[in-house]
């Protein structure tokens, strides 16, 4: 790609320094102005070797001179004026006026139309259409200028004859004034080209640079539209997969059941040890497939959500009852503890069940005496929010774990993971939940003593009509854990 | 002996759902797909119908929607079996006329309470 090298050199700066800002901001009149500022900033120092040599070969300053030397040295004032005033179009003219005064009139007292002055004639025209840009109405407008300036000096030129010139030896004198005047004006014309072909190179270098950043533009459009693409496919693909999984593992599952409820009327134990392994491990398997399609549809912004007014204490109280079995297996409290009134909830009751069963299963597994609590109360105000607070007396979790608990696949502890089973995808899945509901999930734990999961759910979701796939989390937040 | 007509696409679950329910003293027909389904409903009046509702080109709903259209066969309840236990195919099985809804795979106990609640329920 190509690369400018930003070339800021004191001389850029220095002319820089007298654009004003609203010519500044425009390319095309910042390189005119440059122009304009480079002539009259070096122009004098060379413009006035003219009238230098004039002084010299005639041994002492004349009139004709000193008026020359003058209107040269003005061109310092425009620089001036251009940074007070602006008003570019109109200084230009004004100075162009000012060069054809100053040449005509060495020209009309040295030599008339043989004056060894008469080279800088040619920087008349050069410098006009440097300065003035591409307006046709402006070259028009320079071209009678020049109509005008040039009849005048022939007509004064025919009517007033020029007083000889009061250069010493006439003929040597004026070769003198010729080559130096030629010398001066090449150099001038050489710095102006030279000038002129930095600002072409710098534009071109510009443009390629433009050129590359549109170019990379389009491949990142490209490459975010094949991405898309690609991660729709994937969707896709999951979400068939996981379907097709489904079927066999429904047979798994069924077939182990039947032959298990076979097993338990022969009173064959061993049979009924392996099976329920088997069966055990067919609904695992089918929950994390579950699980799996679920994150992916999330993921991909699928994920709808069938809201509707949900009386939060009954629906809380009936996700807690669903683990009753499991903490009575274990001999652990499990207890529902409501404060104050919950009221109803604009919720997916399926997937706010989701999203706690989870987390409740959790607790209760990693909870081996003590008790498992789920609270729950509501905060007022305009937008209400429902805090419910699942804590248990559990082993806890390790705070280094704590960080990467809501990732895809993290167990505690490897010896956790192998006492008590892994968690899989269940935590990740039940953060991109609430955070699809506008909720979100934090956690507290102390090894030994137990954690709480803090869960955040407004009772009503942010916008009235708003589709739940534009809040589609695009993964699981990977720092979640309070420290 | 109780009729059960099974409509479920999958030949294992079909087998395996009509061996379990024939041990809990059902008698179970079958049909594989949701036109059979429709005119299986009139020929073997079952007392109930437990309709899969991802069935192919017909589905589920569909099926269920041409049976309790048809005055003979309108008051046949049906339990429609799905995937995913979602608020949306709930709604959608009540919209069509079913009288329970339960997920796949099948917990046999919970699906018998609910054949037995649909038999005992008077006719709808």
């Amino acid at each position: 790609m190509a690369r400018v090298q930003e070339e800021s050199s004191a001389l850029d700066r220095f002319i820089d320094w007298f654009i004003p800002p609203e010519l500044a901001a425009q390319r095309e009149k910042r390189q005119l102005a440059r122009m304009f500022l480079i002539s009259h900033l070096c122009g004098p120092l060379l413009g006035n070797v003219v009238p230098g040599a004039v002084w010299f070969l005639e041994g002492r300053p004349t009139f004709p001179m000193a008026i020359l030397a003058a209107s040269i040295t003005a061109f310092w004032v425009f620089p001036f004026l251009l940074k007070w005033f602006g008003r570019y179009n109109l200084l230009c003219f004004v100075s162009v006026q000012n060069l054809m005064f100053c040449i005509l009139w060495s020209c009309y007292f040295y030599g008339g139309v043989t004056s060894p002055t008469l080279p800088w004639v040619l920087t008349i025209p050069l410098l006009t259409f440097f300065y003035i840009g591409p307006s046709p109405k402006l070259r028009i407008m320079a071209l009678c200028q020049f109509a005008c300036n040039f009849s005048i000096f022939f007509l004064l030129y025919r009517l007033i004859p020029a007083p000889p010139p009061p250069i010493s030896s006439e003929v040597v004198g004026l070769q003198v004034l010729g080559i130096v005047s030629t010398l001066a004006c090449a150099g001038y014309v050489t710095m102006m080209a030279l000038y002129y072909r930095r600002i072409l190179d710098s534009g071109a270098e510009l443009e390629a640079e433009m050129r590359g950043h549109l170019a990379t533009a389009a491949e990142l459009r490209r490459a975010t539209a094949e991405a898309g693409r690609a991660g729709a496919a994937k969707a896709e693909f999951v979400a068939s997969m996981s379907h097709e999984l489904r079927t066999p593992l429904n047979a798994v599952i069924g077939y182990s059941q039947m032959l298990l409820e076979d097993a338990e009327d022969e009173q064959d134990d061993q049979s009924v040890a392996d099976l329920q392994k088997i069966h055990k491990a067919g609904k695992h398997l089918l929950r994390l497939v579950n699980e799996v399609l679920d994150l992916s549809k999330i993921e991909a912004g699928k994920m709808e959500l069938v809201r509707e007014e949900t009386p939060v204490a009954e629906f809380l109280a009936s996700v807690v009852e669903e683990q009753r079995a499991e903490a009575e297996a274990k001999g652990i409290g499990l207890r529902f503890q409501p404060s104050g009134d919950l009221g109803n909830a604009k919720w997916d009751a399926d997937r706010v069940r989701q999203a706690l069963s989870g987390m409740l299963d959790n607790a209760v597994k990693f909870t081996d005496q003590g008790h498992v609590i789920l609270s729950a109360e509501r905060t007022p105000g305009k937008a209400p929010t429902l805090v419910i607070r699942i804590t248990d007396t559990g082993v806890g979790i390790d705070p280094q774990m704590l960080p990467h608990l809501f990732e895809k696949f993290t167990v505690a502890h490897d010896t956790t993971a192998s006492k008590y089973g892994d968690t899989g995808l269940g935590l990740a899945l039940s953060l991109a939940l609430c955070k699809l509901m506008g909720g979100d999930i934090s956690v507290q734990s102390t090894v030994g003593e137990g954690s709480c999961f803090t869960v955040t759910l407004p009772a009503a979701p942010a916008g009235a009509r708003r589709k739940a796939r534009e809040t589609a989390p695009a993964a699981p937040a990977r720092k979640r854990a309070a420290a | 002996m109780t009729k059960i007509l099974l409509v479920e696409d999958n030949e294992m679950n079909r087998d395996m759902l009509t061996r379990r329910l024939s041990r809990h003293g059902f008698e179970v027909c079958c049909a594989p797909d949701g036109p059979s389904g429709v005119r299986m409903s009139e020929e073997e009046m079952p007392s109930v119908i437990l309709m899969d509702v991802a069935l192919g080109a017909m589905d589920g709903w569909e099926a269920t929607t041409l049976i309790k259209a048809r005055p003979s066969t309108a008051h046949i309840p049906v339990i429609a079996l799905t995937a995913h236990a979602l608020a949306s195919d709930r709604k959608r099985s009540v919209e069509v006329g079913c009288a329970d809804f339960d997920t796949k795979p099948v917990d046999l106990p919970r699906l018998l309470s609910k054949i037995n609640a649909c038999l005992q329920a008077p006719a709808a």
